[in-house]
């Protein structure tokens, strides 16, 4: 029995998780009688009337006699709760005839509160161990036979598929707040796994044909575990980059720093480097650093120089073009030391093919190798019957010897 | 007390940087001991293994220690290096003094900046080297000396700073010294 002196946060949320579990238990039941247990304070009339009738011993009690042991209550809020255990049969006539006034009580829903009162505290984790426990016995007894070990499977299998379906919705739909006051499943997953697959192991060594069960064990393990770690992530994910201490009940942090011994708790520091406090400059920091900054102009790369290498002379050039200029050439001038362009021009015949002949002297004017030049003067030749009926007076000529131009 | 000599020294250097102390210290594991020239005392610097070094800090992209102005400390402490550092081939500690003129000299021939604002951000540079322990600076005799920590660069940080040293400019001669001339304003 809980003083309800204190209204503080935790104990809210403490009733909240009563009530929860609470209305999970009974939900199917109370919906239909419109008796839905709806406030925490109702949990605890229950346990007042049953601790009264615990202490009235053998004779039970009457309603009247429940209500004057429960005057902490309001009257109508006991002999309403009265009557919702009666309608379940909670309590029950001592002697079942009319007019009896006498009650007596059942023990299983008091146990039923204990049992709610420690699954709202510890989240239901040791509830199931315990079940992996009994169901562990049950299979190893002499006495058990395949259909016990089929039995156990399935409750198992019902079990951890019930938690990993309600872990992953909270994982994947519902807000973040509900799935933090919700994740007491997620704790000690892996004990309680391995647990489950040493069952696994065991029955399925006792009898190996039991083996699809024992699959579908494994596929609801696996179930449980992808849904605690999706629910781990998203709840890591949004603590995002402070660290997350909300993610383990306060009371777990503290044992930890009280219980462990100095090299545990200097492993949290394992990943950190603790170096002096004092800058460092490494090298490259420096040069990089007066890199940046040195004037422009004053740099100190010489200007690229022809090394002893680079003085070797230029590869020859291609000659074939030149040899081809120099036939042009003296094709053109045959023999003499200069000729007219005009007459270079016509004794081709022709304009399609003279052009060639001037593009060549005109190369061979430009060649730097070659000797000879093309001088253009005043004066114009007109004549209408000349391969080129205009051509302006012009010499191509040899150069002297020495070919200096 | 029962704490180890050895812890209670490596929290002294971690909370005041390179201490100096009388020659007649024995020196704990881990730390280096620098003779200071010209007395009777040494410096114990702490030498932590290459993977723990501070480098390994910019490797896991760490931030170190802060320091305001980072580039223009460095610049001083190269400057510094250039002058304190006579012969770029042995170690760089213990070097010899410089004299401050010497120093702001070289720094600004790496920087480019109006006359009040160098001469700001030098004096703010050389007192952070020095708080840190890079370098020694005399503010009332205006000389500078290389500090005990620049012992902990590596032979492969030295070879670095070899090529830096000759890329700085060198200090212009001093007149009580006869330095030879032949690389003034190359």
């Amino acid at each position: 029995m809980t003083g309800r002196e204190d209204p503080t946060l935790d104990g809210l949320a403490g009733d909240a998780a009563v009530l929860r579990v609470f209305r999970q238990v009974f939900a199917v039941l109370a919906r239909e009688s419109g008796a839905m247990i709806t406030e925490p304070d109702l949990v605890d009339v229950d346990e007042a009337i049953l601790e009264a009738f615990a202490e009235a011993g053998s004779d039970g009690l009457a309603v009247e006699q429940v209500v004057a042991a429960c005057a902490r209550f309001p009257e109508r809020l006991v002999t309403r709760r009265f009557e919702v255990l009666r309608e379940y049969g909670a309590v029950t006539r001592v002697v079942d005839r009319p007019h009896e006034r006498f009650y007596r009580a059942a023990f299983a829903p008091y146990v039923m509160l204990l049992f709610l009162r420690r699954m709202a505290a510890e989240g239901g984790q040791a509830e199931l161990h315990q079940l992996l426990t009994l169901e562990g016995m049950s299979v190893a007894s002499p006495q058990a036979g395949p259909d016990d070990g089929r039995a156990s499977l399935r409750r198992l299998v019902r079990v951890f598929r019930l938690i990993a379906n309600e872990l992953a919705i909270l994982a994947v739909a519902s807000p973040v707040e509900d799935l933090r006051d919700n994740v007491q499943l997620l704790w000690g997953n892996r004990a309680l796994i391995s647990r489950a697959e040493e069952l696994h192991a065991a029955v399925l060594g006792r009898w190996p044909e039991l083996d699809r069960d024992c699959a579908g064990l494994r596929g609801a393990l696996a179930a449980y575990g992808d849904a605690s770690d999706a629910a781990a992530a998203r709840l890591i994910e949004h603590a995002g980059t402070t660290r997350a201490l909300g993610l383990l009940p306060a009371e777990t942090w503290r044992t930890f720093a009280r219980t462990s011994d100095a090299a545990t708790l200097a492993g949290v520091l394992d990943g950190v480097l603790v170096d002096a406090p004092a800058p460092w400059f490494s090298p490259q920091e420096m040069t990089e650093a007066v890199e940046a900054e040195r004037p422009v102009g004053s740099g100190r790369t010489p200007p690229p120089r022809p090394t002893a290498d680079a003085m070797v002379p230029v590869p020859e050039r291609d000659t074939t073009d030149d040899e081809e200029l120099l036939r042009v050439a003296e094709e053109a001038l045959r023999g003499r030391d200069a000729v007219p362009v005009a007459a270079a021009i016509d004794a081709v015949g022709d304009w399609l093919a003279g052009r060639r002949v001037l593009a060549a002297l005109t190369a061979a004017h430009l060649h730097p190798d070659l000797g000879y030049e093309l001088v253009w003067t005043d004066g114009l030749r007109v004549d209408p019957e000349a391969p080129v009926s205009w051509v302006s007076a012009g010499l191509f000529r040899r150069l002297p010897a020495g070919g200096a131009r | 007390m029962s704490v180890s000599p050895t812890a209670l020294l490596w929290a002294r250097i971690r909370a005041a940087g390179p201490l100096r102390v009388p020659a007649s210290t024995t020196t704990p594991d881990g730390v280096l001991r620098l003779a200071e020239p010209g007395s009777e005392e040494v410096w114990l610097l702490p030498l932590v293994p290459e993977p723990a070094g501070p480098g390994v800090l910019g490797e896991l992209e760490l931030a170190g220690p802060a320091v305001e102005q980072p580039n223009d400390t460095a610049r001083v402490l190269a400057a510094c290096l250039r002058c304190c550092w006579r012969s770029a081939d042995g170690s760089p500690w213990p070097g010899s003094a410089a004299p401050w003129s010497a120093v702001t000299a070289v720094f600004r021939s790496l920087t480019d900046r109006e006359p009040g604002a160098f001469h700001r951000a030098s004096l703010a540079a050389v007192r952070r080297l020095h708080n840190a322990g890079w370098v020694l600076w005399d503010e009332p005799a205006a000389t500078v000396r290389l500090g005990p920590r620049v012992a902990a660069w590596s032979a492969a940080d030295l070879s670095v700073l070899r090529e830096l040293w000759r890329r700085t400019p060198p200090p212009p001669p001093l007149p009580a010294e006869d330095s030879p001339p032949a690389e003034e304003g190359s």
